[in-house]
């Protein structure tokens, strides 16, 4: 089912807003004129993995090198740390590990969300 | 029991008396050291480390006639490389590995030169099976970079070898790395040998520094974990692809807990070392090798190899005795302990692939002098 979300001017630069989607909380992305949404499960240890960190991801070209790849967001979890890009949500170290993501689109100046169950009561 | 084919990967070697490695210096070092009057020499070797009661080397193993434990080359003959197939037996040196603890940076780079030179003139013509490590003064990288270059085109020097640690900055650290350049540069592992600790640099536990030779030998493992780690961390094998590494008497059981919970902190701590392309482990599978002195020895010895083999090490040890120490391992000994299964990688294969050694080129005695003729 798909969901509306919201404004697209409602959601703040590189912030997540966690909403309700389903039986199950997701949070979305603003970055850039870009969204994600991502469920609010780490797959670590079922951690609030979108109440983490989010940030361009971090990348070194040599070992003391450190650069910022700001066309991919990373979140962390803020319970371990543990890093997934978004697009996909796979772990920064292993691609076969992911967060699950959802998927999120603009309508016309509005946030959709598409989700497989009804919204919670 | 094992009767197949052996490479020893930890031998050392030794010299009886200073006048051995003096002629080896140049004629102003010579001028340094000789002739202090009544105070003597100036020491060639390290005078640091915590003594054992039993004495360091094994009581059968001083020469019949005289003369340290590993000095004599018909005793070594003798006792170790004709008392089984050994094939190939990689010289570690004595005291003289100790040389990076001198807190001289040029006397020791003068050391390690000379040493160098010592074991080719003095060993390696004795016999085709024998092969040097390459001792360097790695107080000053970029000349100990140079002097495992000057040994490039001699196939017979065959490691970069570490021991002690001038700069209290495992070795992983950047400072080092001219001399990993070096030996990705001429196809040489980087050697690192377990026992610094007790000797002049680092403090010989992460801890403190342990009052007892029985501390020290228990925490062994210490170093050779804190420099594996470095190693990984500092992106080593990522600036060397083809750098290999092997860690010499610093046990092995530990590997695969260290390696799980190393595997585990990248995964939170990635940020910090972005350089890394890939989990620690697989760094380690790559790259690294494990001399098997001294295995760990559990009440059932299942225990062990079940470590052993959750991180696939069957793959990664290589044989080494340790001779003539007082803790070595023995081959009919060791070969109980592991399964039968592993004995010849372990004996052999393993090192041949960290050496680039053809197995088939590593042939008995006989046949290298037929091949040679």
């Amino acid at each position: 089912m798909r969901i509306d979300v919201g404004a697209v001017s409602d959601f703040e630069q590189r912030r997540v807003r966690i909403v309700n989607a389903g039986n199950h909380e997701v949070g979305v992305l603003r970055w850039g004129e870009r969204f994600f949404a991502v469920h609010n499960r780490c797959p670590h240890q079922s951690g609030p993995v979108c109440r983490g960190i989010v940030s361009g991801r971090l990348t070194s070209r040599v070992p003391g090198s450190m650069e910022v790849d700001e066309e991919t967001p990373i979140l962390a979890c803020p319970w371990h740390g543990w890093e997934f890009e978004l697009e996909r949500g796979r772990a920064l170290w292993d691609p076969h590990y992911a967060v699950k993501v959802a998927p999120v689109h603009v309508e016309s100046g509005r946030v959709v969300l598409e989700v497989r169950r009804g919204p919670a009561a | 029991m094992y009767s197949g084919p052996v490479i020893d990967s930890d031998v050392h070697h030794a010299r009886s008396a200073d006048s051995e490695l003096i002629p080896y210096l140049s004629k102003g070092w010579r001028e340094y050291v000789t002739d202090r009057g009544p105070a003597g020499n100036v020491a060639l070797t390290v005078q640091d480390g915590l003594p054992n009661p039993h004495g360091f080397m094994r009581a059968d193993t001083y020469p019949a006639g005289g003369g340290e434990p590993g000095a004599d080359y018909p005793t070594m003959r003798d006792q170790l490389l004709s008392a089984s197939d050994v094939r190939r037996a990689v010289l570690t040196f004595g005291d003289d590995s100790h040389l990076a603890g001198h807190h001289n940076p040029y006397f020791a780079a003068e050391l390690a030169r000379a040493t160098n030179d010592w074991s080719i003139d003095s060993w390696l013509g004795q016999d085709t099976r024998l092969y040097s490590s390459i001792m360097v003064g790695s107080q000053l990288p970029d000349v100990a970079a140079e002097e495992v270059r000057r040994h490039a085109a001699n196939p017979r020097m065959v490691q970069v070898m570490l021991v002690d640690n001038p700069f209290n900055k495992p070795f992983g650290h950047p400072i080092f790395h001219p001399i990993y350049a070096a030996a990705e540069e001429t196809g040489r592992p980087v050697a690192i040998h377990g026992g610094a600790g007790g000797w002049a640099n680092p403090p010989s536990t992460g801890g403190g520094s342990v009052s007892t030779y029985f501390e020290t030998h228990v925490l062994w493992p210490q170093a050779i974990q804190t420099h594996l780690v470095s190693f990984i961390a500092h992106g080593v094998f990522e600036k060397y692809p083809r750098l290999r590494l092997v860690l010499i008497e610093g046990g092995s059981a530990w590997i695969p807990s260290l390696l799980w919970r190393f595997d585990t902190e990248f995964k939170g701590l990635r940020r910090e070392v972005p350089w890394l392309k890939r989990l620690p482990s697989e760094y380690f599978a790559q790259h690294v090798w494990v001399t098997t002195q001294p295995l760990e020895v559990a009440p059932k010895k299942e225990n062990v190899v079940e470590l052993l083999r959750s991180m696939s090490l069957e793959d990664h040890l290589v044989y080494s005795s340790d001779y003539p120490h007082w803790d070595a391992d023995e081959i009919d000994y060791l070969a109980t302990r592991l399964p039968a299964e592993w004995h010849r990688r372990v004996f052999f294969g393993n090192a041949c692939r960290l050496y680039g050694w053809e197995e088939e080129d590593v042939a008995p005695p006989q046949q290298v002098a037929e091949k040679e003729r």
